[in-house]
């Protein structure tokens, strides 16, 4: 996890927000960063994490996280974490293999019309099961972390499911066990007439939902070594206050984290 | 005319209130609850999209057991069967049902928030065609909906608002504690009014208008921050004193005249020569082709 | 027969790698913020980003680790943009690489990758629609032999120099820690092979390696069913996993045999040849047949030893969002604009080059971030012995009337492309 970025948001693994729905999304730059962010920090706050990671791969998340300090490996087999491996597991469902006729939670691949319900039932059997820890302890608030929901635009999904599917999580995960959820969406570039279907709809139906929303961007002046983006952070309370602040940094990814810093300050140019 | 709306609802009206990403309409929506539950009417609220505690949340305690919240949230679609109303049962027939079996004395407000998650699952003609049967239907006083505009395409939005006795659209303002919504009234006979008004929502949702926008130049009143003193922190003294300001303004100025001898010379004297001047057929003007005699 | 041709190729190239993998194991120690993972691979054999333990890194030839992350690289036959693209390419990982208009330098690339693959003892899978496979590998370039084999040579000799540190400096030892200028974009390491594209490669070197190919108009049309993917994806999909399976990259058959690389290189995909209207139609049919075929084999590519080149004519697509969706699903990607045809063939600012190269995407693979380019101005050049890419220069104002070129043409985006005014008029 990133200190710089828990000071921003003003938690930390021992005192955070809860029944919160974090947004991350990102044009044209890439915000997974932020996600192995939150999945060392809900980790170590001890939570149950179910992780859906429709993009990567296990050994990828593991290496990371090794490095920010977090063995997933252990965590998955404490049974503190759970991990769905879409890539792994949707090669059987493209080709129709009979050895995949099994799994309803990848539904979606076999027939794109039907909607993301198989999926939801995987993550609400997942985060309900509550393993206990070695000590007989239960573990934390259940959190849901999902890299990255846009991808299942690519393969046929409609936005309509993808917001239905988002708003059943977002009912069982937060408002009823009060835990939190995470997303990563990958947006589009930004068009004119942009009420098509696509990642920008997409962000735009999530972001009424969410309470957090976390947008990286790259640069407005363009490419630049030190500086490797700007992130605007809005904090969105639900529903009546007018005010809904929005900030933005600066950012820079290193090896072992990522540095924040207000506009301007980067240690580059100071 | 935003809080003429909020208190006296018409009946058979459909009040809209869009909203975006940038700014929430459910401050709004719970604000118009609150007015029809003190004026002690009966609110039915579809809640789709919000918890029952969420929408609840503010709202005049007194009054609260007029409220009838139907449980659509945890379970809008019926994944889960354990849900009280799901989005199919938006029909005339099972509204009416609902409103039945609660009995009241008169007719309720109906609530729905919001439209937004109906749209996506129903054809629009098919909702709007519902709609108007709920309106003029007689079981219903009022209806009040949410619709998230920027989730729909312009057509869809056009269609819902054109159904809608006032639409209200929120956005933001440039002022951190209010909000702009512009109001449009149709009135039966086909008049339209509208207006634009600053508004803000308190903890206990009363709505507060502040300010009426009628030109852009109030816009640019109220944004203005105390900018630093241009004046200040130099090496040399930009700055008057009293005296020496006093003594700038009895400057006379050189061609500035005073009052009387300004009067003088605008009075016409006598005997100034004048010129007589009467068209003759040479002078020929026409309108259309002033340079008649340019040969391009 | 080949064998002895194949030997010295294989040899060389082995003891190529051997001999630079022992450079790199002493300097992997020395960098510090890495570190290779003391976890053992031989838990599960089906993902392929394990940090290989060192007696791994011998066995597959033609590979080298990255000195970032420890990943497994391979050389894409073009040593400049192995260098554009952090050190090679990452095995488990999709270049994309988007044609230029009429595809000249994007099959180069492809025949590069295919020929580097021949060189480097790798298998290789070829599937294309419009030219028959077999065409494609007999117009592979012939390797520069003599520069391996020289390079062998001076293996043998002993280094006069003190043999544990050979960048040890005599004279000049004060500048033995600075870091070198590079102007050409070549890697210090040459781990990449250089080819010869004016002749073509010997038919003996080329039937050493095992080719699999795949041409979409002799494959006989499988009805599919429900899948969501059309008939050809389907089945150059089923091909590539039946390959992948039957010839072990996956793990799945024991470890009698060595372990090889895979290198599929796929042509042309989402061209109307392929059965996909994506490129003619604003609206197609199976807008997201393609994208599923890409996320299907980049499932199959994080659990093999594999490696796949797609190349796709992005100037065809007419749905700015797919491409987009197309560049997320890849790892690695990039576009190539040439010149020819264009009116940029006449301007002046571009004589000396070929065309434009941008890169749209890099990987972080098992790292949170890696270093980028310098810049993201570049520009190649196909040049008999040797594909260069290079920083696009703009040449000496020599002219006598000043002339304001304006540079928005050629700043091209960054990573993260620009999104705001690029009109910065300095």
């Amino acid at each position: 996890m990133f200190p710089e970025l828990n000071n921003i948001l003003n938690s930390t693994p021992d005192s955070f927000k809860s029944s919160d729905f974090i947004l991350v999304s990102d044009r044209q730059a890439d915000a997974s960063f932020l996600i192995h962010h939150y999945l060392s920090f809900y980790l170590r706050a001890g939570c149950k994490v179910c992780f859906l990671g429709l993009v990567q791969s296990f050994s990828h998340y593991s290496a990371v996280g090794q490095r920010l300090g977090v063995s997933l490996a252990q965590a998955r087999e404490k049974g503190q974490l759970v991990f769905l491996e879409g890539l792994k597991d949707s090669i059987g469902a493209i080709l129709q293999e009979e050895s995949s006729q099994g799994t309803q939670h990848l539904s979606y691949l076999r027939s794109p019309g039907a909607g993301l319900k198989g999926l939801f039932r995987f993550v609400e059997s997942s985060v309900r099961q509550n393993g206990d820890h070695d000590d007989g302890e239960s573990w934390g608030p259940p959190v849901l972390l999902i890299d990255d929901l846009s991808v299942l635009l690519s393969l046929g999904v409609t936005v309509g499911a993808i917001l239905d599917f988002t708003l059943y999580c977002q009912a069982t995960m937060c408002t009823e066990l009060q835990g939190n959820m995470v997303i990563l969406v990958r947006c589009e570039e930004e068009d004119a007439d942009d009420d098509e279907e696509g990642a920008n709809l997409l962000q735009r139906g999530l972001v009424h939902q969410c309470n957090l929303a976390l947008h990286v961007e790259g640069l407005p002046t363009g490419y630049c070594r030190d500086i490797h983006g700007q992130m605007q952070v809005w904090w969105r309370q639900s529903g009546e206050t007018m005010y809904n602040p929005r900030k933005t940094f600066h950012f820079k990814v290193h090896d072992k984290g990522a540095s924040f810093f207000a506009r301007g300050t980067s240690s580059a140019v100071l | 005319m935003l809080l003429d709306v909020l208190q006296g609802a018409e009946p058979g009206g459909f009040i809209l209130i869009q909203d975006t990403v940038k700014c929430t309409g459910r401050g709004i929506l719970k604000c118009f609850i609150n007015a029809a539950l003190k004026r002690g009417e009966d609110v039915h609220v579809l809640g789709f999209e919000a918890s029952e505690t969420e929408v609840c949340a503010g709202l005049d305690r007194s009054c609260v057991q007029k409220l009838h919240f139907h449980k659509g949230f945890p379970d809008p679609l019926g994944w889960m069967c354990r849900s009280s109303f799901t989005v199919d049962q938006l029909t005339s027939q099972h509204i009416t049902k609902l409103i039945k079996d609660s009995q009241h004395a008169k007719a309720p407000v109906l609530v729905i928030d919001s439209l937004s998650l109906v749209l996506r699952h129903h054809d629009p003609v098919v909702i709007s065609q519902r709609l108007q049967v709920l309106r003029k239907g007689g079981d219903i006083k009022t209806i009040i909906s949410l619709l998230h505009s920027d989730l729909h395409l312009h057509g869809v939005v056009g269609i819902v608002s054109q159904l809608a006795s006032t639409v209200i659209s929120v956005a933001p303002a440039n002022n951190e504690h209010h909000a702009v919504a512009t109001t449009t009234r149709r009135s039966k006979s086909g008049k339209v009014m509208q207006e634009e008004e600053y508004f803000n929502v308190s903890e206990d949702m009363t709505l507060s208008v502040q300010a009426k926008l009628r030109q852009h130049g109030h816009v640019q009143k109220e944004q203005k921050v105390a900018e630093a003193d241009p004046a200040s922190n130099l090496t040399f003294n930009l700055r008057l004193s009293e005296e020496e300001r006093k003594a700038k303004e009895k400057l006379a100025l050189p061609f500035v005249f005073s009052k009387e001898k300004k009067s003088a010379l605008l009075r016409p004297t006598p005997g100034s020569g004048r010129i007589m001047y009467e068209p003759d057929a040479n002078d020929d003007f026409d309108e259309e082709d002033p340079d008649d005699d340019l040969d391009v | 027969m080949a064998a002895p041709v194949r030997c010295m190729a294989g040899s060389s190239s082995r003891s190529n790698t051997t001999s630079f993998q022992k450079k790199t194991r002493s300097k992997l120690v020395s960098i510090p913020g890495t570190r290779p993972s003391v976890r053992s691979s031989s838990r599960s054999n089906t993902t392929s980003f394990q940090k290989k333990t060192r007696s791994k890194l011998v066995s597959i030839p033609g590979t080298r680790p990255s000195v970032q992350n420890g990943q497994l690289l391979l050389s894409s036959g073009v040593s400049s943009l192995d260098y554009v693209i952090g050190g090679g390419l990452a095995v488990g990982t999709l270049l994309l690489v988007e044609e230029d208009r009429y595809d000249s330098y994007s099959r180069m690339l492809l025949k590069y990758f295919l020929a580097e693959g021949v060189v480097c003892g790798h298998e290789l899978f070829l599937a294309s629609a419009r030219d028959h496979p077999d065409e494609i590998m007999q117009e592979l370039p012939s390797p520069i032999m003599d520069e391996v084999a020289s390079l062998k040579i001076s293996e043998g000799q002993p280094q006069p120099s003190d043999p544990e540190n050979p960048d040890t400096m005599k004279i000049a030892w004060r500048y033995q820690n600075q870091p070198r200028v590079q102007t050409a974009l070549a890697s210090s390491l040459r781990f990449g092979h250089y080819y010869d594209v004016s002749k073509t490669m010997e038919p003996e070197l080329r039937q050493t390696a095992k080719c699999h190919s795949f041409y979409q108009l002799q494959e006989t049309p499988v009805t599919t069913g429900s899948s969501p993917l059309p008939s050809p994806y389907h089945a150059l999909l089923k091909s590539i996993q039946t390959v992948i399976r039957k010839e072990g990259f996956d793990g799945s058959t024991p470890q009698s045999k060595t372990r090889n690389v895979l290198r599929l290189g796929l042509h042309s995909l989402g061209s109307a040849l392929w059965g996909d209207d994506v490129c003619c139609k604003d609206n197609p049919a199976h807008c997201h047949a393609l994208s599923t075929f890409l996320y299907a084999l980049r499932g199959l590519l994080r659990t093999s030893l594999s490696v796949a080149m797609v190349t796709v004519p992005s100037h065809l697509i007419q749905n700015r969002a797919v491409m987009g969706r197309i560049i997320r699903l890849s790892d690695t990607a990039i576009a190539l604009e040439s010149f020819r045809g264009s009116e940029k063939e006449t301007n002046p600012l571009y004589k000396d080059y070929h065309g434009l190269l941008h890169v749209r995407q890099l990987p972080h693979l098992n790292c949170l971030s890696c270093e980028g380019p310098d810049t993201k101005d570049l520009a190649f050049k196909l040049k008999r012995k040797q594909f260069t890419i290079e920083r696009l220069h703009l040449p000496p104002d020599l002219s006598e009337t000043v002339s304001r070129v304006s540079k928005t043409e050629l700043a091209a985006g960054c990573g993260t492309t620009a999104t705001g005014n690029k009109h910065l008029d300095f």
